[in-house]
C-alpha cells in the first residue's frame, strides 16, 4: 500500500501465480470536508492529510491496495462544489474524472449537507462512468435526527448508494463491493439521465446532435450529453479543449436559450440542477421538527462574539505557544545537555582511544556532534507545534480564526487563515513555514512565507539577552519589546509593500465555509505530528551537518591557525566588515559572528563568545560512563516533570522571557566585558535590529524549499530580508548619532 | 436592500446577484442563488467578513462579495 502519483486507468486482466486478477481504478470526488481523505485512508491504510476545513486535499493523490482479490487503484482528488473550472483545485478534479476515465467514481457526499452535495452529484453522473454515492458523515446526520431515505435515493439517481462513516470505518465493505461490481459492468450501472426541463433538455439534444454529426472524434472523447451541457454553461475551458467556438449552430443554440430566459446560461444551468438536487432532497430527507441549537451554534455564540472574539483568539494562540515551548523546552535543554556533556565526553574518549589526530576530534566534536545537536534541540518543539496545529486543523478552529482575523490581514493583501502561521514564527519560523500549508493559493503562501522571519524567533533571543543584559540592562523589558514590535512594524510595512508590487494580483476572495467543530481522531493527530518531525529531522540533518562541518573548516582553515582573526572565516569578516560600517559595526568580529549565525541566529552569539573571549580548557573530574548514563536518565525525568509544572504552573511564556540562569550569566561574563569595549549602546541597537532582520536561518531555508519545491523563494527572502536589515540598522545607528545618541 | 445590510438573526430572500465572472459562479455552485432563504447569523469582531445561513450550512463572505447580492427581508 503506497501512495504515488501514478494510474492506470482501464479495466484489464493480468496473470498472476496463474490466476487471473482483476486491475481496476477509483476516483473518489466530492464537495470539500465530506471526508474524501478520511475515507481513503480507512479503506486503503493510507496517510493522506485530513483536516476540518474545506481545501485540505489541493493535489490528486493516488493509492494502491488490493481488495478480495482485485487490484485498486484508488484517487483522493482535491474537493470541489462543481465541475466548472475556476480554481487550480477545480481544474485537476476534473481533468482527472474526465480526461483519465476512472473505471467508477465514489461520490462521497456529507449527509449533513444533502442537498449542495447532491449539485456536485448531479454534474458527476453525467461523465458517462458508473458512480457509486457514498453517503458520509452519516453519524452526524443521525444526530441531528436526520432520516434518509437513501433506497429511494438510489433508485431515483439509478446509482448504489452506501451509508458510511469514514471515522469509525463503517459501511467500507459495502462499498468496495459496490464500487467493484459496478467497474465490472458498467452498462449495466449507467447512472439515470437527469431531466434539467423542456428548453435545456431540447438544446442540450441540438447541441449533442450536432457534436455527434459533425465533430464524431470529440463526441467519442467525451460524453456528448456532458459535453452538450457544458457548453451550454459557456465553459471556455471546454471549448478550448474541444477546438469548438460559438459560431453556427452552436451560438444559435445559445441565442436561443438566452432570447428565451433574458438571464445569463449559467444561472439557468445551476437552477436547473440545484433543483434537481432540492427536489431529490426533499423526496428523501426528513428533519425533525423541532431544530435545537446545535454544539456548534453554541460554541460559536461565544468563540465569534463581536467583543470576545479576538481575546478568545489570542487566548487560544497564546496557549498553543505556551504549550508548545513550555513542553518542549526541557526536552530540548536535556538533548543539549546530553549532546554537550556525555556525548562529547564518549565521543573524546572513543577518539582517544582509536588516537586520532587532535583536528578530527575538533572537526567530530566541535562541527559534527554541535551541529547535530543544533538539529535535534529543534525537534521537541516542532513536533508539539506540528500537534497542535494539527489539533485545531481537525477541530475546525482554524476556520474561525480565520474569519476572526481576515479584516486585519486583508488590509495588507493577506487572507484570514495568514495569520496563524505568523503567529506561530514568533515562537520558529521553521514550522510557521510549513503552516502555510493552511492557505490555499500559493501567492498567499509565499507573500505570507517572506514576512514569517520577520516574527522574532526564539533563536534571536540569545543575541537580545547577552546584548540587552549588557547594554540596557536598566530597561531589558522595552528594549526586547521593541524588538517584537520592530519586527511586526517592519513586516506591515514589507506586507504593503509587496502587495504593491511582486503580489500584484487582487487577494482571492474570502468565501469560505465554516464547519462544524469536530474531535480530530487520534491517528490523525499522530500521522501528521510523525510525518513532519520525520521530514525534518532526515531534510535538515543532512544539510545542517553539512554547513557545520563547513563553518568548522572555515574557523579552522588555514590549517593550524592561531588566531581566528587569521582563519578563513575572520578573513572573509574583515573583507565583508566595511558594508557594515555604515550600520556602526563595520568590525571583523560581527562581520564573521553574523556569517556563521546564517545557519541559525543562536550561534552569532556562540561564534562572539569563541572570538572575543576564547574559553579556557577546564579539566574537570570527568564523570564515569555509569555516572554519566544516570544523569542522562535522572536529567530526562527532570525534563518531564518541569514540562508538567511549565504546563500547570507559571504564567506567561518561559522561551520570551528575558531572564538567564546563574550559569549563563557567569558563563557569558567575559564576553559581556569585551562586548562593552567594542560596541556603544547604539551600535548594539543597531546590530540588534540587524540579527532580528537579517538572512533568515538555514532551517527556514529547507523548510521553504520543502515547501514550495525550490530554492527561488528562499533566495528572494535572502535578498530582501538582507536589504532589509542593512537598511534599517543604518537608519537606528546614523538617525541615533543625528539625534546625538551615539 | 443588499444582503450586508442584514441584521443578525434576520432572513432575506435573494432577489438579485450583481457581477459575473468565477466569483459568482462560485457563489452558485455553493448555492447562493436567486429566490434562496439566507440568515445573517454574526458579523466578525473587526466588522467583516459576515456569515450566513445558507441550504442549512454556514458560509463567511467578504462585505465587499455580500453588496453583490441583493435580498428582500422575509418575516
Ligand atoms: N463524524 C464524522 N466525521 C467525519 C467522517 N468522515 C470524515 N470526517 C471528518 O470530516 C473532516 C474532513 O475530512 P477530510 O477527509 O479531510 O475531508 P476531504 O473530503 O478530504 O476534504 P478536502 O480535502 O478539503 O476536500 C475531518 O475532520 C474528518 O475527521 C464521518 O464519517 N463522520
Ligand atoms: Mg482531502
Amino acid at each position: 500500500m503506497s501512495t504515488s502519483a501514478n494510474s492506470t486507468s482501464q479495466v484489464h486482466a493480468v496473470h498472476a501465480h496463474g490466476k487471473i486478477k482483476k486491475q481496476i481504478t477509483i476516483a473518489v470526488a466530492g464537495n470539500p470536508n465530506s471526508g474524501k481523505s478520511t475515507l481513503i485512508n480507512a479503506i486503503a491504510g493510507t496517510r493522506l492529510h485530513v483536516g476540518n476545513w474545506a481545501g485540505v486535499t489541493v493535489g490528486k493523490k493516488s493509492a494502491f491496495f488490493e481488495y478480495e482479490g482485485t487490484s485498486i487503484t484508488i484517487a483522493d482528488l482535491p474537493g470541489t462544489y462543481s465541475l466548472s473550472p475556476y480554481s487550480q483545485e477545480e481544474i485537476i478534479a476534473r481533468d482527472y474524472l474526465v480526461h483519465e476515465k476512472p473505471d467508477v467514481i465514489i461520490d462521497v457526499v456529507d449527509a449533513t449537507n444533502l442537498e449542495r452535495n447532491l449539485y456536485l452529484t448531479t454534474q458527476i453522473m453525467e461523465l458517462g462512468i458508473p458512480v457509486v454515492l457514498a453517503l458520509n458523515i452519516y453519524d452526524e446526520a443521525e444526530n441531528k435526527g436526520f432520516k434518509i431515505d437513501f433506497a429511494k435515493m438510489a433508485g431515483i439517481l439509478g446509482i448504489k448508494v452506501v451509508r458510511t462513516i469514514a471515522t469509525r470505518k463503517t459501511g467500507l465493505d459495502d462499498l468496495m463491493r459496490a464500487a467493484i461490481a459496478c467497474a465490472e459492468n458498467p452498462a449495466a450501472h449507467a447512472p439515470k439521465r437527469l431531466n434539467y426541463g423542456g428548453d435545456i433538455e431540447a438544446s442540450a439534444k441540438i447541441l449533442e446532435d450536432h457534436l455527434r454529426q459533425d465533430h464524431p472524434s470529440v463526441a467519442a472523447a467525451m460524453p456528448p450529453r456532458w459535453l452538450a451541457l457544458k457548453l451550454m454553461e459557456g465553459d471556455t475551458h471546454v471549448l478550448e479543449k474541444t477546438g469548438l467556438d460559438e459560431s453556427g449552430l452552436l451560438g444559435k443554440t445559445l441565442r436561443h436559450l438566452r432570447a428565451a430566459h433574458g438571464e445569463d446560461i449559467e444561472s439557468i444551468m445551476a437552477d436547473a440542477r440545484y433543483a434537481q438536487a432540492a427536489g431529490l432532497t426533499r423526496e428523501v430527507l426528513k428533519k425533525p421538527d423541532i431544530r435545537k441549537l446545535e454544539l456548534t451554534e453554541k460554541i460559536d455564540k461565544i468563540a465569534l462574539n463581536r467583543f470576545l472574539g479576538i481575546p478568545i483568539f489570542l487566548a487560544a494562540m497564546w496557549l498553543v505557544f505556551k504549550l508548545a515551548f513550555d513542553v518542549s523546552a526541557p526536552f530540548s535543554d536535556w538533548i543539549d545537555g546530553v549532546r554537550s556533556g556525555p556525548l562529547t565526553r564518549w565521543a573524546g574518549v572513543l577518539l582517544n582511544a582509536l588516537h586520532a589526530p587532535a583536528w578530527l576530534g575538533s572537526l567530530a566534536i566541535d562541527g559534527v556532534l554541535s551541529g547535530a545537536g543544533f538539529v535535534l534541540v529543534f525537534v521537541p518543539v516542532i513536533s508539539l507545534i506540528m500537534f497542535l496545529i494539527t489539533f485545531l486543523e481537525g477541530s475546525g478552529y482554524m476556520a474561525r480564526a480565520a474569519f476572526v482575523m481576515d479584516r486585519l490581514m486583508h488590509s495588507i493583501g493577506l487572507h484570514g487563515k495568514s495569520f496563524i502561521p505568523m503567529l506561530l514564527g514568533f515562537g520558529c519560523n521553521v514550522p510557521a513555514i510549513y503552516a502555510t500549508r493552511v492557505l490555499e493559493s500559493e501567492r498567499d503562501k509565499k507573500l505570507t512565507a517572506f514576512l514569517i522571519p520577520l516574527m522574532s524567533c526564539g533563536a534571536r533571543l540569545p543575541v537580545y539577552v547577552v546584548f540587552i543584559g549588557t547594554f540596557f540592562a536598566a530597561n531589558s523589558g522595552t528594549a526586547l519589546w521593541s524588538m517584537y514590535v520592530l519586527g511586526i512594524v517592519i513586516a506591515i510595512l514589507i506586507g504593503l509593500l509587496l502587495k504593491a508590487t511582486m503580489f500584484k494580483k487582487e487577494a482571492p476572495v474570502f468565501i469560505m465555509e465554516l464547519p462544524p467543530y469536530r474531535m480530530p481522531t487520534g491517528r490523525d493527530l499522530m500521522i501528521h505530528t510523525w510525518q513532519k518531525t520525520k521530514h525534518f529531522v532526515v531534510k535538515a540533518g543532512t544539510v545542517i551537518l553539512a554547513m557545520s562541518v563547513l563553518v568548522w573548516f572555515l574557523l579552522n582553515i588555514p590549517w593550524g591557525v592561531q588566531n581566528k582573526k587569521d582563519s578563513l572565516m575572520g578573513r572573509m569578516g574583515q573583507d565583508a566588515a566595511p558594508v557594515l560600517e555604515p550600520a556602526g559595526f563595520g568590525n571583523w568580529q560581527a562581520a564573521s559572528s553574523l556569517m556563521a549565525g546564517v545557519m541559525a541566529k543562536e550561534i552569532v552569539v556562540g561564534t562572539m563568545a569563541e572570538i572575543y573571549a576564547p574559553k579556557k580548557e577546564e579539566k574537570k573530574d570527568a564523570p564515569s560512563f555509569a555516572e554519566d548514563l544516570k544523569g542522562i536518565g535522572t536529567s530526562f525525568i527532570q525534563a518531564v516533570k518541569e514540562a508538567g509544572s511549565n504546563v500547570f504552573g507559571g504564567l506567561g511564556i518561559k522561551s520570551l522571557s528575558s531572564s538567564e540562569s546563574p550559569e549563563e550569566k557567569a558563563g557569558h561574563a567575559p564576553l559581556r566585558h569585551a562586548l562593552l569595549g567594542a560596541f556603544t549602546p547604539l551600535q548594539a541597537y543597531a546590530f540588534m535590529a540587524f540579527v532580528l532582520l537579517y538572512w533568515p536561518c538555514l532551517i527556514t531555508a529547507i523548510a521553504m524549499k520543502q515547501e514550495f519545491g525550490s530554492w527561488k523563494i528562499y533566495g528572494q527572502a535572502v535578498l530582501i530580508h538582507s536589504a532589509l536589515a542593512w537598511t534599517v540598522a543604518v537608519l537606528i545607528f546614523q538617525g541615533g548619532k543625528f539625534l546625538g545618541l551615539g | 436592500m443588499k444582503l450586508s445590510a442584514l441584521k443578525c438573526g434576520q432572513k432575506g430572500r435573494i432577489t438579485k446577484m450583481d457581477g459575473a465572472g468565477p466569483l459568482k459562479r462560485r457563489l452558485m455552485d455553493m448555492g447562493v442563488l436567486v429566490g434562496e432563504e439566507v440568515k445573517m447569523e454574526k458579523v466578525a469582531p473587526l466588522g467583516d467578513p459576515l456569515e450566513v445561513t445558507i441550504k442549512s450550512y454556514k458560509l463567511s463572505l467578504r462585505k465587499k462579495e455580500a453588496d453583490g447580492i441583493l435580498v428582500e427581508v422575509v418575516a
